[in-house]
């Protein structure tokens, strides 16, 4: 690769923590992206692993910067790469995920022929530890997004699906009375939520566009035990972001929360399916059905096929395990419960 | 010769922020030396426009799909005659809390503003959203900050030590965000603060609600005369989350008293103006700022001068006047 010495026209911004087995190949997806004009921030948040010397051989490509720092969580890593970032759009990826050689090209475009539009993103593929793809998309809606449609389906899907303005992140900047002079986007507090919490806020108080594009762009990889199925603790984080965002705007709020909440706990009685917890998901699914009956309207073969999953789950952790015997590496054995359209 | 003619049309005859500007218009005397002018209402959607008689035509209408066919007449029936556009009512936060379809929005704002020959945005902020979202030329708008006459305001006597009774005025409505301040000021732990809430409103039941528990608060009702509520008041607060200009800051201010504001819109013009800015939108956030406001000694020379802000009101408007008329004089030679 050579360093070219026009600005970048893209940063993107890359959280490392603890990841030596996956980064390079992250890099390698990046620096071989079609848009040449770009900077990649690494933002090491406080790895103890041997990330740092994986890294090191990258860095002697100009456009890759390694910033190290103690460790501040996922939002506290983007915060510091959005906080140097040079240019005036910013992508986001993971450090165990990858990109399709021309996503930055096409997001690209797709600002700069939109300028309403703030936050582009796009479908994602997802894959396994070796990177070779599973049977599960996610293929969000494009078009015509809010909200109301944000706060229920996050059509963003994942961490490394989208490509945003700078300006949107200036709009949304704010600053916190432990470190008033540290500029915050994503909200450090929190360790889980933190990305449906800045859509949300995003959506609410700016005017920006979200839009997606065509095409399964990012490679998502779901790593074995990568999803925690800790359903209690990431309900916790869901509330904990609608109580500190209702008072954005209650009257919205009133008026969705409650299929948006339904969704999520359909969203983790899949999760409890494919860890095999019958009871929490049956509990879940319960819990979803009364909080609202959307889910059951508007996507009535994903619901039937999560209670009847819940109710049968020991059986299919089990089948499921026994199949992954087989093909030791796919260890995101829920291509069932996980169908399409999005992560939830 | 005939007086020049400023022709000022309106839709809202409510007693809020659009008809006090425009009364402050007519009754200003160094504009009534330059110009005459007269208002004139007009029905909320209606689809045509009457050939009006005027030299100079500003309309402070909402702007909606419904109006947009008499915008349209107001445009074919007085081709030559200056047409200018007050926007006293959309913004950035409007636009994010209100907005489902924006693409949509931005094309009828577009469409409508086409209309005109100049847009004034009430706002430095308001302006600089209608040029970077692309909504108006930015060699056809301009910046006119809306004013009232305020020397009654400046005549209040000013509070002295820390502020103890707060305030907020203004209609009980979701845009107020009074729905904020009352649980954050429940959570203040000073038991001789106190909390004046002035307004009528659609969300009155609801904050009644939330006032219940705390005897310190206390929902006034509409108070017809705005000085007497200042009057009765030592710091305002304005948790807007939308506000195109938000004058009663202003009025708080010219009555010396400590006016802290949420960081929306028009309201962040008025920070140089001595308003205080409240970091965040959270109940939180607000609890911190008035146990702050409550605490120390304000400064009380605002950097808000004596009818300064009248005077460039008026300034502005003389100056908008003028230069439609030179233009239009220019057309007819």
């Amino acid at each position: 690769m050579t360093p070219t010495s026009n600005p970048p026209v893209a940063s993107i911004v890359v959280p490392a923590f603890n990841v030596a087995k996956t980064i390079a190949e992250t890099l390698e997806t990046l620096l071989a992206q079609t848009v040449a004009e770009i900077e990649i921030l690494i933002i090491d948040d406080g790895s103890t692993d041997e990330t740092a010397n994986v890294v090191d051989p990258f860095l002697e490509d100009d456009r890759v910067r390694y910033i190290k720092q103690a460790n501040r969580g996922l939002a506290g890593a983007r915060n510091t790469g959005i906080a140097e970032a040079k240019a005036p759009s910013i992508g986001f990826c993971d450090a165990d995920d990858l990109w399709h050689p021309d996503k930055l090209r096409r997001h690209l475009e797709h600002l700069n022929t939109n300028p309403e539009v703030g936050v582009s993103y796009s479908g994602s593929q997802l894959i396994d530890d070796a990177s070779a793809p599973l049977r599960v998309k996610q293929t969000p809606r494009l078009r015509r997004v809010n909200a109301a449609q944000i706060l229920k389906r996050n059509p963003v899907g994942n961490g490394s699906a989208m490509v945003i303005r700078k300006q949107v992140f200036d709009d949304i900047c704010f600053y916190t009375s432990a470190e008033p002079k540290r500029r915050c986007y994503f909200d450090e507090t929190f360790r889980q939520s933190e990305d449906i919490e800045c859509w949300i806020r995003m959506a609410l108080t700016t005017d920006w566009a979200f839009e997606g594009i065509p095409g399964l762009l990012t490679l998502y990889r779901v790593a074995a035990g990568g999803l925690s199925s800790n359903t209690d603790r990431q309900l916790a984080s869901w509330e904990n972001v609608i109580t500190k965002l209702r008072p954005l705007h209650p009257v919205f709020f009133e008026h969705y929360e409650p299929a948006a909440r339904a969704y999520q706990l359909r969203y983790l009685a899949r999760r409890a399916v494919s860890s095999g917890d019958g009871a929490t998901a049956r509990r879940l699914v319960w819990q979803s059905y009364k909080s609202s009956k959307e889910p059951f309207f508007a996507e009535p073969a994903k619901t039937l096929t999560t209670g009847l999953a819940s109710l049968i789950a020991p059986l299919l952790h089990f089948a499921l395990r026994r199949a992954s015997i087989h093909q030791p590496r796919k260890d995101f054995p829920n291509d069932q419960v996980h169908s399409s359209s999005s992560i939830r | 010769m005939t007086k020049f003619t400023v022709l000022h049309l309106l839709d809202d005859t409510t007693p809020g922020g659009v008809t006090r500007v425009v009364d402050h218009i007519i009754g200003s005397r160094q504009l009534a030396q330059q110009a005459q002018h007269v208002t004139q209402h007009i029905r909320k959607g209606r689809l045509s426009m009457p050939k009006l008689r005027a030299d100079m035509i500003v309309s402070h209408l909402s702007v909606s799909w419904r109006g947009l066919p008499a915008l349209i007449a107001l445009r074919a029936k007085h081709p030559n005659v200056p047409l200018i556009h007050v926007e006293h009512s959309y913004t950035r936060k409007f636009t994010s809390l209100n907005v489902e379809n924006r693409e949509r929005f931005f094309s009828l704002l577009r469409t409508a503003y086409a209309l005109f020959d100049q847009v004034i945005a009430v706002s430095r902020a308001q302006c600089s959203w209608l040029v970077t979202r692309g909504l108006v030329n930015p060699e056809r708008t301009r910046v006119i900050r809306s004013a009232v006459d305020l020397s009654s305001f400046e005549a209040l006597p000013a509070p002295s030590g820390p502020p103890k009774v707060f305030g907020a005025i203004g209609r009980l409505h979701l845009q107020k965000g009074f729905d904020v301040i009352i649980p954050a000021f429940t959570q203040c732990n000073y038991p001789d603060l106190q909390l004046k809430i002035f307004g009528e409103g659609p969300e009155r039941a609801r904050l009644e609600k939330l006032a219940e528990a705390d005897p310190r608060i206390s929902l006034v009702g509409f108070c017809s005369d705005p000085v007497s509520a200042m009057q009765g008041i030592d710091a305002l607060l304005v948790p807007s989350r939308w506000e195109a200009f938000g004058l009663v800051a202003q009025e708080a201010l010219a009555a010396q008293r400590v006016c802290l504001i949420s960081l929306v819109d028009g309201l962040q013009d008025q920070i140089a103006d001595g308003a205080i800015p409240v970091a965040g939108s959270s109940i939180s956030d607000w609890t911190q700022a008035i146990t702050q406001a409550a605490t120390f000694v304000p400064d009380r020379r605002t950097n808000l001068r004596k009818t300064s802000a009248t005077l460039c009101f008026e300034s502005n408007w003389s100056k908008l006047i003028d230069d439609c008329r030179m233009a239009s004089l220019k057309e007819a030679a």
